[in-house]
């Protein structure tokens, strides 16, 4: 018989490297003398949407228009590091960095009176010299931990999200259906909402495989499952109806009030799917993923 | 065989995959290879109307055929489909997005009412690490309107 359950599950994660690790990120803005303004930035594009934010920061900075300024970024000759993309880090630390560069370029477009273009622009401000490419930075501040008194600052600042997770579960065949799933983050003031949802969404159904689909079997090192054929991931069939809601609490110290929220998507999803099961059929799968075998193993467990 | 309405004839070793003739013979490097076990769809492509993983046919196989990759889907300018994944952010890392919109025109092609079932079904063979789905299956929905529109 199918039955249905709820679950739910929280996190707080921090943003960026943590624990003291030297966290940096660079970027510089420049007018260019065909009246062009370039932000340099070496965050990495891997779908996420990083390049989208850091275009959107520097727009509301300079409060110029789009069109007018060009990215450059992925390109390591070019430009100075802005770190990974990783560790949720790159709207915070590097969009405070490119925040940085464009208040400083701002103020320094602001010492000369123009009403004419940005080329006019460029040319007074040579004249008068002034620095037409100024260079923005941020550091992370976070410290490590103490392990003997358990002071220190790991991280600053943190995200939270909250996931709820409806499934039926079939207690003949131990087959997990995920119905609905709802999230709340509170990742600060969403600076892209289309990418953040795409964050969220995306990060659910990876959880979702962590939860019922996806392992990794080793035999002495060796993975087993090398394919997708066995190494299963969700599919477009797999997947539940989505609610997504953002919590827009802002974080003084992030670029407009932004925090990471990358990871943060994908970690509630699993723990609050295995909490559903429970609810469902009133079992506990301590180890994941939460496959049919393990389901059945568990009910005739409890039955015993 | 012909390729977006483009004819090629050519010797080939008769091993060669179809995905292989079009990446390295006809140069169309939007195909994407993922698997190469016919797992993922990042390779699909149309033959004569259906959508195929291109890596699991040979390219002898397919001579006289008609091909569709996705340098043929946007014709001087975007196709609806594509326009539809940008406008409601259905593409991440872009990697399966080919093969996705191949998948989808072979299906709306045939079937332009597809209900979403259908085209959960029809997109099953497509991986996607990034997206969810979600938002994808909402493009192809948004397609729909838009190609009904035409
Ligand atoms: S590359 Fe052909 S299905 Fe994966
Ligand atoms: S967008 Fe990255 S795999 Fe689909």
């Amino acid at each position: 018989m199918k039955r249905k359950g709820i679950g739910y599950a929280s996190i707080f994660y921090g943003t960026g490297y943590g624990n003291g690790f030297p966290d940096e990120s660079r970027a510089t803005a420049e007018l260019t003398k065909e009246g062009q303004i370039i932000i340099s930035v070496g965050v990495s594009e891997v779908g996420q949407g990083g390049l989208s934010v850091m275009e959107q920061i520097a727009v509301e900075t300079l409060k110029i228009k789009k069109d007018l300024i060009k990215l450059q970024y992925n390109n390591t000759s070019k430009m100075r590091d802005s770190g990974t993309a990783a560790a949720s880090r790159q709207t915070y630390n590097t969009g405070n960095a490119v925040l940085d560069a464009c208040r400083k370029l701002k103020d320094n477009m602001n010492k000369v009176k123009t009403n004419k273009n940005l080329e006019n622009l460029y040319v007074q401000m040579k004249d008068c010299n002034i620095d037409t490419k100024t260079e923005g930075y941020f550091k992370a501040t976070t410290s490590e931990v103490d392990l003997e008194t358990g002071q220190g600052a790991p991280y600053w600042p943190y995200t939270f999200g909250v996931q709820k997770a409806t499934v039926e579960v079939d207690d003949e065949t131990g087959k997990v259906d995920i119905i609905e799933v709802t999230s709340a983050f509170d990742a600060g003031k969403i600076v892209n909402p289309i990418t953040a949802q795409g964050q969220i969404i995306g990060g659910s159904t990876m959880g979702i495989g962590y939860a019922i689909m996806e392992e990794v079997n080793l035999n002495q090192g060796d993975i087993q499952n090398k394919n997708f054929s066995d190494y299963i991931i969700p599919t477009s069939k797999d997947i539940p109806k989505y609610h997504t809601y953002f919590i827009e609490d802002v974080e003084e110290t992030g670029p407009y009030g932004a925090k990471g929220l990358g990871e943060p998507a994908m970690l509630p999803m699993a723990p609050a799917i295995i909490n559903a099961i429970y609810d469902a059929i009133g079992v506990r799968i301590y180890e994941y993923p939460a496959t049919c075998d393990r389901i059945l193993l568990a009910i005739k467990n409890k039955n015993k | 065989m012909i390729i977006n309405g483009k004819s090629y004839t050519k010797k080939i070793d008769p091993l060669l995959r179809l995905i292989d003739f079009i990446r390295d013979e006809a140069k169309l490097k939007g195909t994407k290879e993922g698997c190469g076990e016919g797992e993922c769809g990042a390779c699909t492509v149309i033959i004569d109307g259906r959508a195929v993983n291109s890596c699991l046919v040979l390219a002898a196989s397919v001579n006289g055929k008609e091909i569709t990759t996705i340098e043929g889907v946007s014709q001087g300018k975007l196709h609806p489909i594509q326009e539809a994944f940008i406008e409601v952010g259905a593409v991440q890392c872009g990697y399966c997005t080919p093969g996705m919109i191949l998948s989808t025109k072979a299906l709306l092609d045939k079937n332009i009412d597809a209900t979403e079932e259908e085209i959960k079904e029809s997109i099953s063979g497509n991986l996607c690490r990034c997206t969810g789905y979600q938002i994808m299956i909402e493009g192809i929905k948004k397609a729909q309107d838009k190609l009904k529109k035409r």
